[in-house]
């Protein structure tokens, strides 16, 4: 009877290991491809890569993704503060006050948006700021990036919130703090990890994201962008302009691109992990 | 004078009564033990005391209750909670915080000390009155994972008294703690009514005796026998209370 039981125990850790790997193997071979394919375009190009304009088609010089890059930082840098604060701050509304109706009404419209195509979401922004303003900028590619995001970081947000057990809520009630209190003294601190991994998340959903810039920003890739209201490139939109194109020579740059991508997030992952401690509870 | 006078109080959570008529007095500096079975209403008694039971969706409380002199379902319950400290049944030290902060939250949030030197007297005086000074004083910038279940306990009634207060709320406090915290927990209360009023729910009539001057028993939300603690455990009157003192129910 006993080693029976051994056995089914050892059989269930075998069947739980192998699932584990098969779970793992798409992204191993994501990761191998895109470095097999994207190291030589970087060492060929060097530095330049990360500065110059994209090579012209039958070019022999690789260029660079400089105009991308730049694009995706700035649609980053406008998009990521903005959806972290407003799905932190509908989360804390939503965990917080559940029944009130506006908790009801924002947590309905956030769990909608979530399954609404993004390319959908692409061309209700080029409706409602790309055409009246008669031209693509950062600014329309931000905003279809806020409307994607969204609903991922506020769902990541709320579920962190609400893990946390409900006794430390009442310690800190306990002694007189507000619920604001509550939240910034106790349970923001409490979940500092998760809220960075949350905030990870959504860096990737920004930065990796396409179709909702396919109508929006514009595709800016010669020279910098000089201003919000004018168009930008992002490195997604790059790879998958180039990736698709004739050209051996946009195919490659489309690699080192995607290489770069990964790198970023690999750099930012591991960042996170090293500085930011966990909270034993 | 008392620290908590209810009169004809029922508190109903949706549709459902949970305390029922309840009357009692608790006068300052005693420890008061609330007593009964599970279920019976003692931690929703205990959380009506500082209106943690604001908290519960669809609660009503009927009658008058006055706490520390204040008509408690008039006045600003925040304000309130400033006089009253509460130890919860599971230990619940703030994780992120080390020990000296965990205790000296509590007294910079209630403005009882600001400047450093007067946190610290603060902090060492709470911990002492804890029964952990001795325990923790060269481990104060650990973290509450690194103590034992008893001294987290011990720990949080620390934070409570960092914050002054005059009534203390305990939740069974050593239901999920060792026998030798346990004891030190008892000790540490028993010491500290000279200077706070103590109301303490627990289902073991052994501890009840160890530390009440008054006890009230609870039935199914009701107050079924309620005076001092020699007169409920010497002389009970309804056969429900004997039955709870020789733990049959």
């Amino acid at each position: 009877m006993y080693s029976w039981r051994r056995l089914r125990e050892k059989i269930f850790i075998y069947i739980i290991s192998i699932v584990s790997l098969l779970a793992l193997l798409p992204i191993a071979h994501l990761i191998i491809t895109v470095f097999l394919n994207g190291f030589n375009v970087l060492l060929e190009a060097g530095a330049g890569f990360l500065f110059k304009n994209p090579p012209v088609p039958l070019s022999r010089e690789i260029g660079g993704i400089g105009p991308s890059l730049t694009g995706s930082f700035l649609l980053t840098v406008i998009s990521l503060p903005v959806t972290v604060i407003l799905g932190l701050f509908a989360a804390i509304l939503t965990t917080e006050f559940p029944r009130n109706p506006f908790s009801l009404l924002v947590d309905t419209i956030a769990k909608s948006l979530a399954s609404i195509p993004t390319i959908a979401v692409s061309m209700v922004v080029f409706t409602l700021v790309v055409l009246p303003m008669k031209r693509f900028s950062a600014l329309a590619g931000a905003t279809a990036l806020v409307i994607v995001a969204l609903p991922y970081t506020y769902s990541y947000f709320s579920t962190m919130l609400l893990s946390i057990p409900s006794t430390y809520r009442e310690a800190g009630f306990s002694l007189a703090m507000s619920r604001w209190g509550v939240v910034a003294r106790i349970l923001i601190p409490i979940a500092k990890r998760n809220l960075m991994v949350g905030v990870l998340m959504t860096l990737a959903r920004i930065m990796g994201e396409t179709a909702a810039l396919l109508f929006t920003c514009g595709r800016l890739r010669t020279g910098l962008p000089s201003s919000l209201m004018g168009p930008v490139d992002a490195i997604p939109l790059l790879i998958f302009d180039y990736i698709l194109s004739p050209f051996e020579i946009w195919r490659r740059v489309a690699w080192g691109a995607a290489l770069i991508l990964l790198l970023v997030y690999m750099l930012i992952f591991f960042a996170v992990k090293f500085f930011v401690k966990e909270v034993r509870l | 004078m008392f620290a908590v006078e209810m009169n004809n109080v029922n508190l109903y959570i949706g549709d459902k009564r949970i305390l029922k008529d309840i009357t009692v007095k608790i006068p300052y500096n005693s420890v008061f033990v609330v007593m009964g079975s599970s279920g019976s209403g003692k931690t929703t008694l205990l959380k009506l005391i500082n209106r943690l039971v604001d908290f519960i969706d669809g609660v009503r409380v009927l009658g008058d209750i006055r706490v520390l002199g204040f008509n408690l379902l008039d006045h600003d319950p925040y304000e309130l909670r400033k006089n009253i400290g509460m130890v919860f049944q599971e230990p619940n030290p703030f994780p992120h915080l080390t020990i000296y902060e965990n205790v000296a939250i509590a007294a910079r949030i209630n403005g009882v000390a600001k400047k450093r030197e007067e946190l610290e007297e603060v902090v060492k005086w709470a911990l002492e009155k804890a029964m952990l000074w001795d325990e923790v004083k060269n481990r104060l910038q650990d973290y509450p994972h690194q103590l034992s279940g008893g001294q987290r306990q011990r720990l949080c009634l620390a934070r409570a008294l960092a914050m002054k207060p005059k009534l203390l709320l305990l939740d069974e406090p050593t239901a999920n703690i060792d026998p030798v915290n346990a004891r030190k927990l008892e000790e540490a209360i028993v010491s500290l009514k000279d200077e706070v009023t103590i109301v303490m729910v627990t289902h073991l009539p052994h501890q009840a005796a160890r530390v009440a001057d008054y006890v009230a028993v609870l039935f199914e939300g009701k107050v079924v026998e309620h005076g001092s603690a020699q007169k409920v455990f010497l002389h009970p009157s309804t056969e429900i209370a004997k039955k709870l003192l020789r733990g049959e129910i």
